[in-house]
């Protein structure tokens, strides 16, 4: 898989997805979002960074996806996500704040499949 | 029942309670059509000048109908109902052409086929803004959402 890593990748959309499970949840109880949110959003960007970092060291070694600027504009996108999507949300006092997180990290998993596809397209 | 309703920042405010998903929602498609009109224009500009150009219109479009949305109010209000009905527009005539005419279109934009390559959100999201936007307005003439 070369720059994008099974295990991590896996894991990001594991986390991502129950994030966002978590986040709907809150918003049909019509609560805010707590804790639980918070720590399954620290973990999806702690597995997003150390994936960014074997993508960096992936490029540096001299590996490059057909879309190398695509592929870079989407990596530092999908490190930037979840922090977007937890500030925004803990601004809003009513049940949304959970909807809010639900999208930034539904979006991420969908980011992340699109970095696995850009850096296994065929060469142009 | 004991939730705080969200108070939103103004009367007529649009970025508070289900708001605040649809600037989310509007940011990430500002951040998207931006970020691949950005790369179009600069690496095949010449392949398909018009289907990139509208690209990065669609980009400038989803800006400013965020930008709206997230400052609410009056002014933000009506920058947002004009950047959503040029969105609205955007997505029909683009969705039609980009099916008669694929020849014109050979590289994805955010409004091809409606927005296909991204779930048909695209199509949906202006239906959904103009809606809240409706509810949203301070009445006058309009009825207060009072649910449903």
């Amino acid at each position: 898989m070369g720059a994008m890593n099974d295990v991590l990748v896996w894991s990001a959309t594991a986390v991502a997805v129950a994030v966002a499970l978590a986040g709907l949840a809150s918003t049909l109880a019509r609560r805010r979002i707590g804790l639980v949110h918070l720590a399954g959003a620290a973990v999806l960007e702690v597995l997003l960074v150390v994936q960014a970092v074997v993508a960096g060291v992936a490029l540096a070694g001299g590996e490059r996806p057909p879309e190398t600027a695509t592929f870079l504009g989407y990596l530092g996108g999908v490190v930037l996500l979840p922090v977007a999507g937890v500030l925004w949300s803990r601004t809003e006092p009513s049940r949304w704040a959970g909807t809010v997180l639900a999208v930034a990290s539904l979006v991420t998993a969908v980011m992340v499949w699109r970095l696995v596809q850009l850096w296994e397209a065929p060469g142009v | 029942m004991s939730e705080r309703e969200p108070a939103g920042t103004a009367p007529g405010g649009t970025a508070a309670g289900p708001g605040r998903v649809l600037v989310a929602v509007y940011a990430v498609f500002a951040l998207a059509a931006g970020a691949r009109a950005a790369v179009q224009l600069a690496t095949r500009f010449s392949e398909a000048p018009v289907a990139y150009l509208l690209s990065a219109l669609a980009a400038a479009v989803y800006v400013v109908a965020t930008v709206g949305l997230a400052r609410g109010g009056r002014t933000g209000r009506r920058t947002a109902l004009g950047a959503i009905a040029v969105e609205l527009a955007g997505v029909l005539v683009v969705g039609t052409l980009s099916l008669a005419d694929p020849a014109a279109f050979p590289d994805e934009t955010v409004w091809s086929a409606f927005g296909r390559g991204y779930g048909f959100v695209p199509l949906v999201l202006p239906v959904l803004g103009l809606l809240w936007l409706r509810r949203r307005t301070p009445a006058s003439g309009g009825m207060p959402g009072s649910g449903g």
